[in-house]
């Protein structure tokens, strides 16, 4: 079962009942605001005369999820991308890793929190009902349901109506594929919408890197070793010492950091060969 | 030495100055959060004390493990007086970093989670453990010094003998999160500008951390020559010098073949602050601190191995900084969903420049304070006859000496210059921001308002009660929601928008109806009774 949010553009008269309806079931202030925020989690933004409500994403292999250092934000079986804001040490990370700039921080707080859209998960979405975004909405602008049901939804809209849509389902390979969905007139990136985003999921980019940590490890601890074996080995079959300060340094240390144990013990097996 | 004791108390009280305000700042960081503290933003959630101390902290700390690798390892025992010092500035540059971060987290009580809240896929996760495990390495390498000092001969003895594993462990791990601090930003290809973003970023932070490590490693020996009277070990930084040179040659054929195979090296040549502050990075930063490294009448003189080192130094912090913020500032104003009013720009606050200040300063004093209770330096101290003899030499090369100063003045020019007269907001060229997406020929929705409502009059109302959307309504920008709500709110019925309503003219004036915004706050209040006739109308 995977979730999601269709959003088609064209049928928003921007009446903003989804933003109020999500002030109240998450118990935000109720205030003027136009954009994205700690305390408003969607909004309704005039973008090129349309109405573009804007929202989480919910990536299907988010970026956020991946960076969060201590794990607070989960991809839910169900699609909606959750946080767990008692494991939030407040890093920030997760806001710098957002192709989409959806994370917001609660800057005036002593005790802040990372906030953003969370589908109703808790409220709504665990209990089998839908965010109440989508209940709010009274042009069915913004539907719920399963994310393939949506795509299947959302291509039957273009092919009914061609002249009224871009050839575009935005979201469905962005970024790796959302979980929320867009449908709209004009192309996306005159909505402002970012067009160059990697077809592939973001946290490849960094896995691809971190992925290679056993590798460095085992052959750079092996490689050390040995050159400090062979190096230490050298010089103590070839019988001098490594310089006459050194020397010096050995027999007197009492401040000095004194021979190595593993140098020591070598030489005294090479004596006794 | 009256000059030199004049000198110091100077030093003593601009310390004294920076770590009164960077009490003061603490003070507010943690009392009012860190909006009030700092300039960060939702468009810039990490400035300053990411960039500089942290990223600039580690980079600067990388002394630690190249030369403790030098001598345990490659066994160049003759490297072994520059040991303690460095392990010293190490161990202190770790401590500072993750002081930093108890101020730049949200929570900083909760920095331990990553003990035992695991994500493995989170570059952040690794650097976390690394930083951790390594400050322990650090720590252990700088206990004989303090155990020598408490005349604690047994454990000082077994820790010294686990000096090679140490030094491998240390290794490995400063490896490991050198090149993270770098992985942590390949998550960001839109946002960081092409000049600075590569998926090479690992590997350009790991080398360009060992040539600033090894290069503050010469500043921080000429500062405590200077400062403690002490011998300079000039043959062994020469060397040092040497080192930094093939690094630095590495670092620039990687920066090269980069900008090439991503095929964006005609960005250095287009004309914007981003391909400016790049080329004061890699002119002053790599390419005249490697010539001033290879030549010997250079390197020899001790001013000319000073500023090369000071110039790989203030090289790095530059490309830490464009990577962390300036080289961000473009994107943050040129994509997504541009909110207008919005910052697009980052210049740290007061606060956060005091912060690292202080910071600084406690590096400084935690240093002296070592270097007068513990045996830091091997040597006996107080060798002024030498110190003396080293400025002689310096006299023989006058010209260095001026060349070295030329190059810093012009760097100092340059920096100056730039930190007056860029704007910020100008990076990234041109930009999509709002004015070019609104200014786009459009198909505006506009919004049909529903017609002319008029409400009966009730048993004790003045009059039929006319209201007009259009005198409530910005059709352009609707907001419906704003009073359709609770006792009304929009429905779809039969393919209509339509408000749900059941309603009593009593109920018009109550909370949910035109109570809600005519209550003597909003508007005039449904109970004013001059202002009956704006609604009410005789029929």
């Amino acid at each position: 079962m995977a979730l999601g949010i269709l959003t088609d553009i064209t049928r928003c008269v921007g009446c903003r009942a989804c933003v109020y309806a999500c002030k109240e079931i998450n118990d935000l202030p109720r205030d003027e605001a136009r954009h994205l925020n700690s305390e408003t989690w969607t909004c309704v933004e005039e973008r090129a005369g349309l109405n573009v409500r804007r929202q989480c994403m919910h990536c299907l292999d988010p970026a956020c999820v991946s960076v969060c250092p201590v794990g607070a934000l989960r991809k839910t079986s169900e699609g909606p991308v959750v946080y767990d804001e008692s494991a939030c040490m407040g890093c920030r990370y997760c806001m710098l890793a957002c192709p989409y700039r959806v994370p917001k921080y609660e800057w005036q707080s002593a005790l802040p929190r990372m906030q953003k859209c969370i589908m109703c998960f808790h409220q709504r979405v665990e209990q089998g009902q839908q965010p109440a975004c989508t209940e709010a909405c009274p042009a069915q602008a913004t539907m719920f349901g399963e994310r393939n049901d949506l795509i299947r939804e959302a291509r039957a809209r273009i092919r009914r109506s061609p002249e009224r849509y871009v050839d575009h389902i935005y979201g469905l390979k962005e970024a790796g594929g959302t979980s929320v969905l867009y449908l709209s007139s004009l192309p996306f990136e005159r909505l402002g919408f970012p067009m160059k985003l990697d077809v592939e999921a973001y946290p490849r980019l960094i896995w691809n890197i971190l992925s290679t940590i056993p590798n460095v490890v085992l052959t750079g601890g092996v490689f050390m070793f040995g050159l400090w074996w062979l190096i230490n080995r050298r010089e103590t079959l070839s019988g001098t010492p490594r310089s006459p300060a050194d020397a010096q340094s050995i027999a007197s240390s009492s401040q000095d950091e004194g021979p190595e144990p593993g140098a020591g013990g070598d030489r005294t097996r090479a004596e006794e060969e | 030495m009256k000059r030199l004791w004049s000198v110091l108390s100077f030093w003593r009280v601009l310390a004294a100055a920076v770590a009164g305000i960077g009490i003061w700042a603490t003070v507010v960081r943690f009392t009012q959060g860190l909006g009030a503290a700092t300039n960060l933003s939702d468009q810039f959630p990490w400035g300053l004390w990411i960039g500089f101390d942290l990223l600039v902290g580690v980079a600067l700390a990388a002394g630690g493990f190249t030369i403790t690798a030098t001598v345990y390892i490659f066994n160049l025992e003759r490297f072994r007086p520059i040991v303690r010092p460095t392990v010293l500035t190490a161990f202190l540059g770790y401590l500072l970093v993750i002081f930093a971060l108890l101020f730049d987290l949200g929570r900083p009580y909760r920095i331990w989670h990553p003990l035992i809240m695991w994500n493995t896929r989170s570059a952040l996760f690794e650097v976390a453990w690394c930083v951790m495990l390594y400050t322990t390495v650090l720590a252990l390498e700088f206990s004989p010094m303090l155990l020598e000092r408490l005349r604690l001969e047994k454990p000082a003895r077994i820790i010294r003998g686990l000096s090679v594993p140490l030094v491998i462990v240390g290794v490995l791990l400063s490896t490991l999160h050198q090149s993270s601090l770098g992985t942590l930003f390949v998550i960001v290809p839109e946002k960081m500008h092409g000049l600075w973003y590569t998926p090479m970023l690992p590997v350009a932070f790991f080398v360009s951390a060992i040539a600033a490590g090894l290069s503050m490693v010469i500043v921080e020996s000429f500062i405590s020559a200077r400062a403690f009277g002490r011998r300079l070990e000039h043959d062994l930084l020469e060397d040092v010098g040497r080192a930094i040179v093939v690094v630095l040659a590495l670092y620039s054929i990687i920066k090269l073949q980069d900008l090439l195979i991503r095929g964006v090296a005609d960005l250095l040549f287009v004309r914007s602050p981003e391909s400016l502050l790049f080329q004061v990075e890699l002119v002053f930063g790599v390419v005249l601190p490697m010539i001033m490294f290879s030549v010997p009448m250079v390197r020899r003189n001790r001013g000319g191995l000073f500023v090369a080192a000071l110039l790989v130094v203030v090289g790095l912090i530059l490309n830490r900084l464009n990577v962390c913020i300036t080289g961000m500032q473009g994107a943050m104003g040129q994509d997504y969903f541009l909110e207008p009013g919005m910052e697009t720009a980052y210049f740290p606050s007061l606060l956060e420049l005091s912060v690292t200040g202080f910071l600084v300063v406690m590096g400084c004093v935690g240093f002296t304070l070592a270097a007068r209770f513990l045996e830091v330096f091997p040597e006996s101290p107080g060798l002024d006859g030498d110190y003396e003899a080293a400025r002689i030499e310096v006299q023989t090369h006058p010209w260095v000496r001026w060349v070295s100063r030329g190059v810093l003045v012009a760097l100092a020019i340059v920096l100056v210059e730039g930190a007056v007269t860029f704007d910020f907001s100008s990076f990234g060229g041109e930009r999509a921001g709002p004015a070019m997406l609104m200014s786009a020929p459009t198909n505006r929705l506009v919004l049909r308002l529903p017609p002319d409502m008029s409400y009966p009059p009730g048993e004790e109302s003045p009059g039929v009660v006319e209201f007009s959307h259009a005198m409530h309504v910005d059709a352009e920008e609707p907001d419906c929601a704003a009073c359709h709500r609770e006792a009304f709110p929009l429905v779809r019925r039969a393919g209509m928008i339509v408000p749900r309503m059941t309603w009593s003219g009593e109920q018009l004036h109550e909370q949910g109806w035109c109570g809600m915004c005519h209550d003597g706050d909003e508007s005039f209040s449904v109970e004013d009774e001059e202002e009956c006739g704006s609604c009410h109308f005789e029929p």
